[in-house]
């Protein structure tokens, strides 16, 4: 039995499985144009990519809000990895504005905050890996190092854990990080005064302020 | 279009129904013991038909209970105003939906320059296509009060002449000039709006005003608006227009009293006139500030006594309108206040269309961005209207189930994407920043109105068809030849 084209359509109703927040369409399928020879960097491209690009400036126009975004998001990362696995295998490498890893410190279990923050660099052409929460410093340090990663964002809501992000911040300029990672804080209590007194290259104060820091730190 | 409901509508009573029995039987007793001034012998001659106790040769008129309540069996208990061509702009005057619409003011704050000035031609059509753009605004009251820059005798007839070259939604009209050839010139331009007189009859798509002259007086203006609605096939609102402590007792339960007397001889007379010509209450019911004489409008009294009438109107089987008015002079936080207490009261009421949106200062102030502001807030009690709704989807048990303990979030959830529109209001205006961001760089909430409405400006077109536009344009000319030579 033939199997279906793999052509703009068929990328077009990738990207809207990404649209609609459809997880288990989208990974169906990624399985089906795998089977049937498609490319998966033109998937992401053309397919996932596209997807999450138009949530983001549905996002931006207010035409779309944070469920839809960070569905998306979810839908993106499910189907990134099924896709980065395959480009790895095929000694192939994708192409992003930036890698990201973010997480909430250690001793705070707030996540949605950072989630979105997540969600909203995702769906403008940043790679994101997302820690989750309660993340200690060092895991942070090993996941920046373990991926290359262009700029470490840390989260709290917490006044008590602020100190982690200094904590951390001082290990990475112990290992020589710090010239080449760039480093974003932010969190309801976290002050422009804060962020400058720990060392950090900039502040974030909500999801979309977080997302031109980033883009300024990484001259995108 | 559809207005507001939800549970919450006409859910506030502020009078028990054994006390809105105590109002009926007085303003019935006011009527049987003191009875209406008449100042027009066409209204007494339909008292007299009604089977009223003429007084005085006719200046006095005494009105029993079984005539009043035999009125009320001929009154509608709804009616639709439409939309002008567009049945998607029609609205129901009832007593479960409520609507907003704009209000007047003579003078406006030209948003551009920041010049506060006597309103012109301009501003009329100006206020008209932002009204037509602003989706919570139902209907339109005249955009300007008058157009200085345009000729006394004829003011009215391009006033609305205006109004309907430039939007199609539907609109109100109160006395305004008593110019000679008003009424006829009215009621002639409306009707070519309609697509002629009978479509107007079939279609009415406005409600005029038919208002007693406080206290205890039927004129000869409103007698003439009366017939000229009534004969154009135009639903009425009928009115006391008292100052509680000047036209009105310094009571509430007064003041109810004397606007249901007033109200009730209004009812008889239209309804001897015109047997089942659908007609609103209304409230307008503002007291006097007794430090200067003022009437006051942006007073607790009158959102009070206004839901008082609304109720009133419930209990006698007839919609409710009302205009909500504030005194503060400026685009303001007493505005905000003032305005947003009593609408948020009315629409609780079931006031079925309130006269509102942008005008302030009582009638003298009306600006565009204001306009936008309020359109947001009537989004606002839109949203207050629903009230919770209890069902097996929205009480989400089973998401709660799958969902919690932490770290589990809701915001990745089909649940919430799926309902999250539905039941939250996102404003399309107002400030919801994190304190910081909003600190270092914001763009303050009127700024934020005033691009709205230019944008409105210079992307809203007419919705009037053009052949329309033209006839209208052509019967003004005749009016203005005829007036003004």
């Amino acid at each position: 039995m033939r199997g279906p084209a793999i052509d703009e359509r068929y990328f077009d109703k990738l990207a809207q499985t990404v649209i609609d927040g459809q997880e288990e369409e989208c990974l169906r399928v990624i399985h089906e144009g795998l089977n049937n020879g498609m490319d998966p960097l033109e998937a992401v491209e053309k397919g996932l990519a596209k997807g999450i690009n138009k949530v983001g400036n549905d996002f931006a126009e207010e035409i779309v809000f944070l469920p839809e975004l960070v569905m998306a998001a979810d839908v993106m990362k499910a189907g990134m990895k099924i896709l980065d696995e395959k480009i790895k295998a095929e000694g192939k490498e994708r192409k992003s504005l930036g890698k990201i890893v973010i997480g909430t410190v250690k001793g705070d279990i707030h996540d949605i905050g950072k989630s979105v923050v997540a969600a909203v660099l995702q769906a403008n052409g940043f790679d994101v890996i997302d820690l989750g929460m309660d993340v200690e410093p060092d895991a942070f340090i090993q996941t920046v190092v373990d991926n290359d990663a262009d700029c470490l964002g840390m989260s709290t809501l917490l006044t008590l854990t602020l100190s982690v992000m200094g904590e951390t911040i001082k290990k990475m300029e112990e290992k020589g990080l710090r010239e080449k990672v760039k480093v974003i804080v932010g969190g309801c209590p976290v002050t422009q005064e804060f962020g400058d007194e720990v060392g950090a290259d900039a502040v974030g104060f909500d999801s979309k302020d977080g997302l031109t820091k980033v883009s300024e730190l990484l001259s995108v | 279009m559809k207005g507001f409901t939800g549970k919450l509508v006409g859910s506030l009573y502020p009078i028990t129904e054994e006390e809105c029995k105590q109002i009926h039987k007085s303003a019935v007793r006011v009527l049987e013991e003191g009875g209406m001034r008449c100042d027009d012998e066409r209204a007494a001659k339909m008292f007299e038909r009604a089977g009223c106790r003429i007084e005085q040769d006719g200046k006095l008129i005494k009105f029993s209970e079984k005539i009043i309540m035999e009125a009320f069996d001929k009154c509608p208990g709804n009616f639709k105003l439409h939309g002008r061509h567009d049945p998607e702009l029609d609205i129901n005057i009832g007593h479960d939906e409520v609507h907003f619409a704009t209000v007047t003011g003579r003078y406006i704050e030209d948003f551009r320059t920041g010049e506060r000035r006597q309103a012109t031609r301009q501003d009329a059509i100006e206020g008209t296509r932002i009204g037509d753009a602003l989706e919570n605004v139902h209907g339109l009251y005249k955009s300007v009060m008058w157009i200085y820059d345009e000729p006394k005798i004829c003011n009215s007839q391009i006033l609305v002449a205006e109004q309907m070259k430039n939007t199609n939604k539907t609109s109100t009209w109160v006395y305004n000039t008593g110019a000679e050839h008003e009424i006829p010139d009215l009621i002639k331009i409306w009707g070519i709006a309609a697509g002629g007189a009978e479509a107007l009859k079939e279609r009415p798509h406005l409600i005029g005003h038919v208002i007693a002259n406080p206290p205890r007086v039927v004129d000869v203006n409103y007698t003439s608006w009366l017939i000229g609605f009534c004969d154009a096939g135009i639903p009425v609102t009928v009115y006391s227009a008292l100052m509680g402590g000047a036209t009105g007792p310094a009571t509430l339960a007064g003041m109810l009293v004397q606007i249901m007397a007033e109200t009730l001889a209004l009812v008889v007379q239209v309804q001897t006139y015109k047997p089942g010509h659908p007609l609103a209450f209304c409230s307008f019911n503002p007291s006097m500030d007794m430090r200067t004489g003022l009437w006051s409008f942006g007073n607790p009294e009158y959102g009070t006594v206004g839901t008082g009438i609304a109720a009133m109107a419930r209990r006698y089987g007839v919609p409710c309108v009302g205009f909500c008015i504030c005194d503060s002079c400026d685009t303001d936080q007493q505005t905000s206040y003032e305005k947003a207490l009593k609408l948020y009261n009315y629409a609780l009421s079931g006031i079925a269309l309130t006269w509102d949106i942008g005008g302030m200062a009582g009638f003298n102030f009306v600006t565009w961005p204001e306009m936008v502001l309020e359109n947001e807030v009537a989004s606002f009690i839109g949203q207050y209207l629903k009230g919770i709704r209890v069902d097996e989807a929205r009480m989400a048990v089973d998401e709660i189930l799958q969902v919690g303990p932490l770290p589990g979030s809701y915001l990745n959830r089909r649940h919430t994407r799926d309902w999250y529109r539905k039941e939250f209001l996102i404003p399309e205006l107002s400030n919801r920043d994190f304190f910081e961001s909003w600190e270092r760089g914001h763009t303050e909430l009127q700024e934020k109105a005033k691009h709205k409405a230019a944008k409105i400006l210079e992307t809203q077109e007419s919705p009037v068809k053009p052949e329309i536009q033209k006839e209208i344009d052509d019967y003004l000319d005749f009016v203005v030849k005829r007036d003004v030579g």
